[in-house]
């Protein structure tokens, strides 16, 4: 019995909770007397009405299950325990209705599932100034490490060299990260939450404006650059499209090249590398999308993207009862594709092990393709010239490599490593660019205490109770 | 009764479960055991055990050509009724609980009479009432109240909207308590606050409000602990209100007997 194991056992202390619960169980009657009463005119109204079809005609609240104490004293509920306490001694014991709103509004969240770890989400290495910089979709901040840091199995966590986190700095769900070779400026992209690419200075430390803003189409996911041309690509997961902008694109600024339509093959795409020396452009695509309508120009209609050129078909504009999940593929494009346009080649099947693709980058002088694979635990490489259902030609992957729901990775070619941000388990992990089957990390940057849990809570927007298991479902 | 930084019990995820890294809803049905969850990009609606865990395919799929579904972002369960709602701005879309592959909706309410927008809906089955909150484009919020079986082009039985009520922006899926008739809504507060707003909070009416009423209580603010609140559910067996708050990227818990 749940009473019984959690029984009160200092005497002096239980009579005071019985005393409590009585007043505020007579008090609770009182005052939902009319309500009651109202309530069930209008059900009564609302039942007798016939439909032609069955109705529900009664209900009854289901009998407590444990008696009428575990209402009051849920099993294995200290926190729950003291709510029930504190809420004896609110003002509205005392009377007017107006103190119990007041104190109902004040009313602290008796429990509070949140990570206290920064988890890693987007990672990139600034090679002149020897640091690695990390985006955290927990906390919300950048952090910039030296990229020779490493985390002793003993320490609770490595400190960053600096941090960019607040209200001011808008930084929020970044999940693609880009770092400027010539200056070391920082671009951080947002996803379903602040539809604002950031850019801010190395320099840049705390709860500061970015340096510069850029308004972007909403669901924007992976980043990459094409510094000769000058050019800045983003894939949009939402609306199944990539945006081309200026690199130096400010404020509301519109892109100057869009590729987006059923013939892309683009499907809830997120990572995007460049191999500028074969001018070819790589998306990963999770395989869920629906198609545009196509008698609309690619002229925004709403919010931030009105009547701006080259702005992708919205959902709004979505054709009904289009949607389909697809195999989850590698698309690759030349570097200036745009329109409706088919991909060069299309790496997809069973073979790829594609499992949530999220995180690429392309070696072309190896001929080298890496994939973080986000629910598959593993980092797949593959040829870049790959095409079809093929298998990886090295899989990093198993408990040595600490590799868990790996949702970014970037390929130092300078220092010849591979940096893999795990979003699973507050690490980033870095790797001889060749390893491959379960081997241990070179090095490892790690947020919190190696045995803290990890809630992977990313933007929790709905929630359920599951009143068999007693449980809280929510979807991120 | 997690609490703080806690593992999940499970976790429901990967290719062949169909979902993706964007859900803005689910819905749990106590009756047969089972959780819903729409899938926006692939306009689908997923339909899995209640004891799913890992990379499991969902038991029934809503999708296809005959739906109608365009961005399903939110929906809800009518476990007794055996009917599954899904708002689409200017309409509601019905299905059969059981529904499987490519399902024409049972009824739509749509026209200019029923007042929609619809964001987010909830069902009072033992009022049978349909409970939408949303907004037409350029329009204030309000929290909108039908009969559960309401189609075509019809009027709402009653309307909360208007200053007194705080509707300013809804904050993600409402719910409903129906043995004490209890709308409760999440509000996010002023409309340009993308990252957090000093405003956000939960409301809470009752299902025979009508016009511009204020909420009976509110909880968690306005200024309060709530930064950008998200979804709601309410537990009656704990007597607690459960919240998802986007800026606090957290799941808060807050013990509220008044509600039940």
């Amino acid at each position: 019995m749940r009473v019984g194991r959690h029984r009160v056992r200092n005497a002096v202390g239980l009579s005071l909770i019985l005393g409590l619960l009585a007043w505020l169980a007579g008090w609770m009657v009182t005052r939902d007397q009319t309500e009651i009463a109202e309530l069930s005119r209008a059900s009564q109204a609302a039942l007798r009405q016939p439909s032609g079809s069955a109705q529900l005609i009664s209900s009854e609240q289901l009998p407590e299950m444990d008696g009428a104490m575990c209402e009051w004293m849920p099993a294995s509920a200290e926190n729950t325990l003291l709510a029930s306490l504190w809420q004896g001694q609110r003002p509205g014991a005392a009377g007017s209705q107006q103190a119990q709103r007041a104190e109902i509004r004040a009313r602290k969240p008796a429990r509070m599932i949140r990570d206290a770890y920064a988890a890693y989400s987007s990672i990139a290495v600034d090679i002149a100034n020897n640091e690695v910089v990390m985006t955290d979709e927990n906390l919300f901040q950048i952090l910039a490490y030296d990229r020779t840091a490493n985390t002793p199995p003993t320490a609770r966590m490595t400190e960053p060299k600096r941090m960019l986190g607040g209200l001011q700095t808008k930084i929020e769900f970044q999940c693609g990260l880009y770092i400027d070779p010539r200056n070391g400026d920082i671009y951080a992209v947002n996803n379903d939450t602040v539809d604002t690419l950031v850019i801010f200075s190395r320099q840049a430390k705390g709860n500061v404006p970015p340096s510069r803003e850029l308004a972007t189409p909403h669901g924007t996911f992976g980043i990459a650059v094409d510094e000769a041309a000058q050019e800045m690509f983003l894939t949009i997961q939402h609306d199944s499209a990539v945006v081309v902008y200026r690199k130096g694109a400010v404020k509301d600024e519109a892109p100057i090249r869009l590729l987006q339509g059923d013939r892309t093959m683009l499907a809830d795409p997120h990572g995007i590398s460049l191999d500028t020396t074969n001018n070819l452009m790589y998306v990963t695509n999770h395989g869920s999308v629906s198609s545009r309508r196509t008698d609309v120009p690619n002229t925004g209609t709403l919010g931030r993207g009105e009547n701006k050129p080259n702005w992708p078909l919205g959902q709004e504009v979505a054709v009904p009862g289009s949607g389909r999940h697809e195999p989850p593929s590698i698309t690759v494009y030349r570097r200036d594709a745009r329109g409706d346009v088919a991909p060069l080649r299309v790496i997809r099947g069973p073979k790829t092990l594609f499992n949530w693709p999220t995180g690429i980058a392309v070696d072309p002088d190896r001929d080298e393709l890496f994939i973080s694979n986000d629910n598959g635990d593993e980092i797949l490489v593959f040829r870049a010239s790959a095409e079809g259902d093929v298998a990886p030609i090295r899989v990093l992957k198993g408990p040595k490599t600490q590799i868990k729901n790996p949702t970014g990775l970037y390929l130092d070619l300078k220092n010849n490593e591979l940096w893999v941000a795990n979003f699973g388990n507050h690490t980033a992990t870095v790797y001889a660019r060749t390893a491959s089957g379960d081997t241990p990390p070179l090095r490892v940057i790690r947020s919190g205490p190696p045995d803290a849990p990890s809630p992977m809570i990313g933007n929790p927007h709905p929630v359920a109770y599951d009143t068999k298991r007693d449980e809280i479902l929510v979807p991120n | 009764m997690a609490n703080g930084g806690a593992e999940p019990l499970r976790r429901i995820e990967g290719q062949k479960s169909l979902l993706g890294r964007t859900m803005h809803a689910i819905a749990y049905d106590e009756i047969h055991d089972e959780f819903i969850v729409p899938q926006q990009f692939a306009q689908a609606l997923l339909t899995f055990r209640g004891s799913a865990s890992g990379e499991e395919p969902p038991a029934r799929v809503i999708q296809g050509s005959r739906t109608m579904l365009e961005q399903p972002a939110r929906l809800a369960l009518d476990a007794v009724n055996n009917e599954i709602y899904v708002p689409e701005d200017d309409k509601v879309l019905v299905y059969p609980r059981m529904g499987n592959g490519n399902v024409a909706p049972t009824r739509v309410l749509e026209g200019p009479d029923t007042g929609l927008g619809a964001a987010s809906v909830a069902i009072d089955p033992v009022h049978n009432l349909l409970v939408v909150v949303g907004a037409r484009r350029r329009e204030g919020t309000k929290i909108m109240i039908f009969n559960r079986t309401a189609s075509g082009n019809t009027k709402p039985l009653r309307v909360i909207t208007g200053p007194k009520t705080m509707l300013s922006r809804i904050g993600g899926p409402h719910a409903v308590y129906p043995p004490t008739g209890r709308i409760i809504v999440s509000i996010r507060g002023n409309i340009d606050e993308e990252l957090a707003s000093d405003e956000s909070f939960v409301g809470v009416w009752n299902i025979n409000d009508n016009g511009d009423v204020p909420p009976r209580w509110t909880i968690g603010g306005p200024q309060g602990v709530l930064q950008m609140v998200r979804g709601v559910a309410v537990n009656p067996k704990h007597k607690e209100l459960i919240v998802t708050d986007k800026r606090l990227n957290a799941i808060l818990t807050f013990y509220f007997p008044e509600l039940f």
